[in-house]
């Protein structure tokens, strides 16, 4: 049976790639991080249409679980959770961080960052490759200051290489390959925030004065 | 050999030109304005032809933009004439033109021939407007003529609702005005130790339970998504990230399998949730819709075109105002039951607690409009005020006091509004419809002044799929055009 991917991940803006046997045959990449909601409906459908594909032949969809700022990513999650429920294709996850690093060299320690606002990143650190080429985790994944993050791992003694990434869904299926390939791949979906949400528990009883 | 139709290409574009110049003479289109014609991405062009040579051709224009669709031009070589190559033509384009949601198609044609315009109006065309000379040099006039194209509606479409624009996620199934399966998963227990939803924690809680929820409403109505007719999911009002979450997987869904999308409208699909119960909705209709994120007024004229929104809260929902009055009192959350409990015992007359944007100066800006913020502080100032003296307070007493006070003010406007516009009904809904106290005193107001009261069951009270699947249902059976798959989510969005 011919293997046709979807790959979604909404970590930064709206990525949406289809691969077929491996080879990326469509791919959507819109940048606006604030238009998840808005856009993810046409960028699966533009993919298909591009790549002359039915939404019933996809047999697999791979989704970006982050870490990244939580509102865009759950867009991309629930999407894919509903297209797969949808069209009976099977449904994995896998890190955004690893999609960045998939396409590194790897052969020196990588720290991978992305944006987390707040002044902070989301970060991983990797160094190698496993035989089908997922890379290998060493640190993170985890959110921090830049700053904090540089001097935590001077005080550790370990030398990197710093890549700010560009997550893509393409990047994103490949990597999802790779470890479906090697039996490491995740069938469990649960979004990787990293933050617990804003709340405070309320307090007294006062509301007053 | 019979005649047939084809779509024109590129390379018919000379033997059309011939018959152009043959019908229209000096009115004749010239050959890169046919060229660019039969290529726009926007047109639909078709010849007919014999095993020969092309016998006539049409066409037809369809913007992406827009709903009507015209007829550029049609002509048949005079000898092929009569054969109804002209009607096989025509059908042709208005066949093209049903699969493209336009919802009229325009045609001019010349006022001095009778043949083309019978044959038009034997289609079904109707002359709308008539353009003084139109055609030149010969200063012959144009009828504008025009043929509305009825959707065909399935009858009885099997829709599926989704709701996440608070702590519920809702999963409804309808067939038509028929509810299938009702499915509600809430993240209200996720919230009690803040003393109110957290929308982040309720976004997170709708990403959990999306899933599940969907299998079980499928599976309590017994069908499978390919039954699917068609999703609605709600796009606002709401909490932001909590409908982004509803709206990014009903999309999903819907090119998954290949079904129209509907943005629906969650205050008024609370409405739409009385046709689930009764078989349709009784209009007009005043609308109390009360919750722990609205307090909203709205007169219903007509389901799908006429709902105006009369008033609203200007703080707090009513819902919100229970909640915190819970926590001054030491009751737990959620408060309306809590206080409906504790209020039991109470005497509601104990405390005159204010009855906010009802004095008479209220009366022209906010006659429909709601506050509780006042309310609040007066009866947490009341405990505060009896606790430095020492006092103990009666918790039933506050409690019933308060309840009556925000009730009071709910039934009272929604009573004005019924009779102010004439209007001989109301409907409640909204979580806050739980509260004992609320549906007694809108029965007595009701019944004294001959209104009719609809209070849906709970489950279709409080938020629910079923409802937006309901309103998305009656947008298609009415004919109502999908969304396109690029809206987004509103959470002030208006009726």
């Amino acid at each position: 049976m011919t293997q046709l991917i979807l790959a979604i991940d909404t970590s930064q803006g709206t990525s949406v790639a289809l691969l077929l046997e491996g080879q990326v045959i469509a791919e959507q990449n819109l940048s606006n991080s604030m238009a998840h909601a808005e856009q993810i409906g046409s960028a699966i459908a533009n993919c298909l249409s591009a790549a002359s594909k039915k939404a019933s032949e996809v047999s697999a969809v791979a989704v970006g679980l982050g870490p990244a700022p939580f509102t865009g990513l759950r867009v991309g999650i629930a999407a894919a959770k509903l297209f797969a429920q949808g069209t009976g294709a099977v449904l994995f996850g896998a890190s955004s961080l690893d999609a960045i690093a998939f396409d590194l060299e790897l052969t020196e320690n990588t720290l991978v960052v992305t944006d987390a606002r707040r002044s902070e990143v989301y970060y991983a650190l990797y160094k190698g490759k496993t035989k089908k080429q997922a890379p290998i985790l060493v640190q993170g994944p985890g959110v921090q200051k830049l700053a904090d993050l540089k001097q935590s791992l001077k005080e550790q003694g370990i030398s990197y290489q710093l890549v700010e990434g560009k997550i893509t869904a393409s990047a994103l299926g490949r990597l999802a390959l790779a470890q479906l390939a090697e039996g490491t791949i995740s069938s469990s979906i649960l979004a990787n925030y990293l933050r617990a949400p804003d709340a405070v528990p309320a307090k007294g009883k006062k509301v007053s004065g | 050999m019979m005649h047939q139709i084809r779509v024109a290409s590129e390379s018919d574009l000379s033997e059309i030109m011939e018959i152009e110049k043959a019908c229209f003479g000096s009115d004749a289109w010239s050959k890169p304005t046919m060229r660019s014609e039969l290529l726009a991405p926007h047109t639909h062009y078709v010849v007919a032809h014999d095993d020969k040579k092309i016998l006539g051709y049409a066409g037809l224009s369809k913007p992406p933009s827009s709903e009507s669709a015209d007829i550029q031009t049609i002509a048949v070589l005079d000898q092929h004439r009569g054969k109804g190559l002209g009607r096989a033509l025509m059908q042709n384009l208005l066949d093209y033109a049903s699969t493209k949601s336009v919802t009229e198609v325009l045609l001019e044609v010349r006022e001095d021939r009778p043949v083309p315009k019978a044959l038009y109006e034997s289609l079904g065309f109707l002359s709308i407007d008539r353009r003084e000379n139109y055609y030149q040099p010969d200063g012959v006039a144009a009828i504008v003529m025009r043929l509305e194209i009825v959707s065909n509606p399935i009858t009885e479409p099997v829709v599926l609702g989704i709701e996440t624009s608070c702590d519920e996620t809702g999963i409804g199934i309808v067939r038509g005005n028929t509810l299938l399966a009702n499915v509600i998963s809430s993240s209200m227990d996720q919230h009690a130790r803040f003393g109110g939803v957290v929308p982040e924690i309720a976004a997170r809680a709708h990403l959990e339970a999306i899933e599940p929820t969907l299998q079980k409403a499928l599976h309590d109505a017994g069908i499978s998504l390919k039954d699917i007719d068609a999703i609605g999911v709600t796009n606002g009002p709401g909490l932001a990230g909590a409908l982004m979450v509803g709206v990014g997987a009903a999309k999903a869904l819907a090119v998954a399998i290949d079904k129209p999308i509907y943005a629906v409208n969650h205050l008024v699909a609370h409405v739409a949730v009385d046709i689930l119960e009764r078989g349709k909705l009784e209009t007009p209709t005043v609308a109390l819709l009360v919750s722990g994120g609205h307090t909203s007024l709205l007169l219903v004229r007509d389901l799908l075109n006429d709902v105006e929104l009369l008033g609203e809260t200007i703080d707090d929902a009513a819902g919100e105002a229970f909640d915190k009055i819970a926590r001054v009192l030491g009751l737990s959350y959620p408060g309306g039951p809590e206080i409906d409990r504790v209020a039991k015992e109470g005497n509601p007359k104990a405390i005159r607690f204010p009855r906010g944007l009802t004095l008479p100066k209220d009366q022209e800006k906010h006659r429909y409009n709601f506050s509780f913020s006042g309310l609040k502080t007066a009866v947490a100032r009341h405990v505060e005020l009896a606790e430095s003296k020492g006092e103990s307070i009666s918790i039933p007493d506050v409690a019933a006091s308060f309840r009556e006070a925000v009730v009071d003010v709910l039934v009272t406007k929604a009573i004005n509004a019924c009779k102010d516009h004439d209007v001989p009904r109301l409907i409640l809904g909204g979580g806050v419809v739980a509260n004992a106290r609320l549906r007694e005193l809108a029965a007595e107001a009701c019944e004294k002044e001959g209104i009719e009261l609809r209070i849906p069951a709970f489950s279709l009270c409080t938020d629910n799929g079923a409802m937006i699947a309901s309103l998305a249902a009656q947008k298609i059976m009415a004919g109502e055009q999908p969304n396109d798959l690029d809206f987004g989510v509103h959470s002030t969005l208006p009726i």
